[in-house]
């Protein structure tokens, strides 16, 4: 595979075609999991592990998978893949486990994973969906990272659980809350809108 | 297309799952059975740092550090009426505390609170959460320091009053702000965990 369409895969995931800003996917667990900054990590890691195996697996086995069952194989592929990282941070990471709960479950529904299965595994060969895969998690991943930080600041004044704003600081309650995730994910989403991925928009009209 | 060859592409579709599927479940059963004992290991150290956090002891250090100290100050008992304990003796003071795991109704879900009481039943020892679904940053905050510590040494039945006014009075605790149906959920828990354990009071 060429290095270049590797680059292109990258920044086409990140950016213009990000999986939370451009296509607003995934925003369930972009609410749920972005009040502390940790969990958001952990749950990064364990959606670019996810996104790129599956794609990889979807992609070994795009000419046998029979087309009228594809979307069952690949729901298989990725609960598999879901369940591991489950048990994994479960065995290693037993208090972040606790703290996540049930949403590294939700991995499995995450409409970003199942849509680069369904867009791109299935129609290009495996180094090139990995590829794909793993960049569509970290386009997911910054843009987590962006509103998790945000979010722990404002809302414990605290960033990975160290103290930053002084005493005089009143937490903002609200941002710890899953309404304060729309407020920080919309604001985002209006700031590379209108500031970043501006070129596009133009060209259209 | 013949009808032969359509029935031999709904075999392979059959078969295609099933292969799918049993590759992909052994590989998740054999990490599952590869890291049982470790998830194992890990809710009963969970479980004997609460114990040790509710009876007043250290609940912190490694994982072979609390085994120790578990094993030196902690009995599991079974009282008269079929209900499960713990027996807790500091090994400093030589006092004796009672831990019980209690559940109620929390905002979300229910909430395990893991309860110690002193000998005399009267007085609480400590006081930790186990188990809760309650809201990050409002509800959940029954996990900081401040709240669970501040139960020690209080006299059930408790009243709860508003977050920060520090209260000195033995029968009082500091609620949540924003969080009030949690707060009430840990006051009903506690005074109702003293109020049973106190008629059981034994030697």
């Amino acid at each position: 595979m060429a290095a270049g369409r590797t680059k292109q895969i990258f920044i086409r995931n990140l950016g213009s075609d990000n999986p939370v800003f451009v296509q607003v996917l995934g925003i369930c667990s972009t609410l749920a999991v972005t009040n502390v900054l940790k969990n958001t990590v952990v749950m990064c890691l364990g959606l670019v592990f996810v996104t790129s195996l599956s794609n990889l697996s979807v992609s070994l086995l795009r000419k046998w998978i029979p087309s009228r069952i594809r979307m069952m194989v690949e729901v298989l592929i990725i609960a598999s893949y879901v369940i591991i990282v489950d048990i994994v941070i479960k065995a290693y990471l037993p208090d972040i486990s606790r703290q996540l709960g049930p949403y590294v479950g939700l991995i499995i529904t995450n409409c970003i994973i199942m849509g680069r299965a369904e867009a791109f595994a299935l129609s290009n060969p495996p180094m090139a969906s990995l590829a794909d895969g793993a960049a569509a998690g970290l386009g997911y991943s910054y843009v987590l990272f962006a509103i998790a930080f945000c979010r722990e600041l404002l809302g414990s004044g605290t960033i990975w659980g160290v103290r930053v704003l002084g005493d005089w600081w009143v937490n903002w309650s609200i941002m710890v809350m899953a309404p304060g995730a729309f407020f920080m994910l919309a604001i985002f989403i209006w700031a590379v809108k209108r500031f970043v991925v501006t070129g596009e928009e133009a060209k259209k009209k | 297309m013949s009808r032969k060859s359509k029935t031999r592409e709904r075999l392979f579709t059959v078969f295609f799952m099933f292969a799918v599927t049993a590759g992909f479940i052994s590989a998740v059963s054999a990490l599952n059975l590869a890291t049982a004992d470790i998830v194992a290991r890990n809710a009963g150290l969970f479980m004997q740092r609460a114990v040790l956090e509710a009876a007043g002891l250290d609940p912190t250090g490694s994982a072979p550090q609390v085994n120790a100290r578990y094993g030196a100050a902690v009995k599991k008992e079974t009282s008269p009426d079929g209900d499960t304990f713990f027996r807790v003796v500091d090994p400093g003071s030589g006092e004796e505390s009672r831990v019980f795991v209690r559940r109620g109704a929390g905002l979300w879900g229910s909430i395990t609170a893991v309860v110690g009481m002193q000998r005399n039943h009267e007085i609480l020892a400590g006081v930790t959460f186990v188990e809760h679904n309650e809201t990050p940053g409002l509800g959940a905050r029954i996990d900081e320091a401040w709240f669970k510590k501040q139960f020690r040494g209080k006299r059930p039945p408790l009243r709860r009053v508003p977050e920060g006014t520090a209260s000195a009075s033995v029968s009082e605790f500091d609620a949540i702000t924003g969080a009030t149906v949690t707060s009430r959920a840990v006051e009903q828990i506690l005074n109702r965990t003293a109020a049973e354990t106190r008629h059981k009071a034994g030697p």
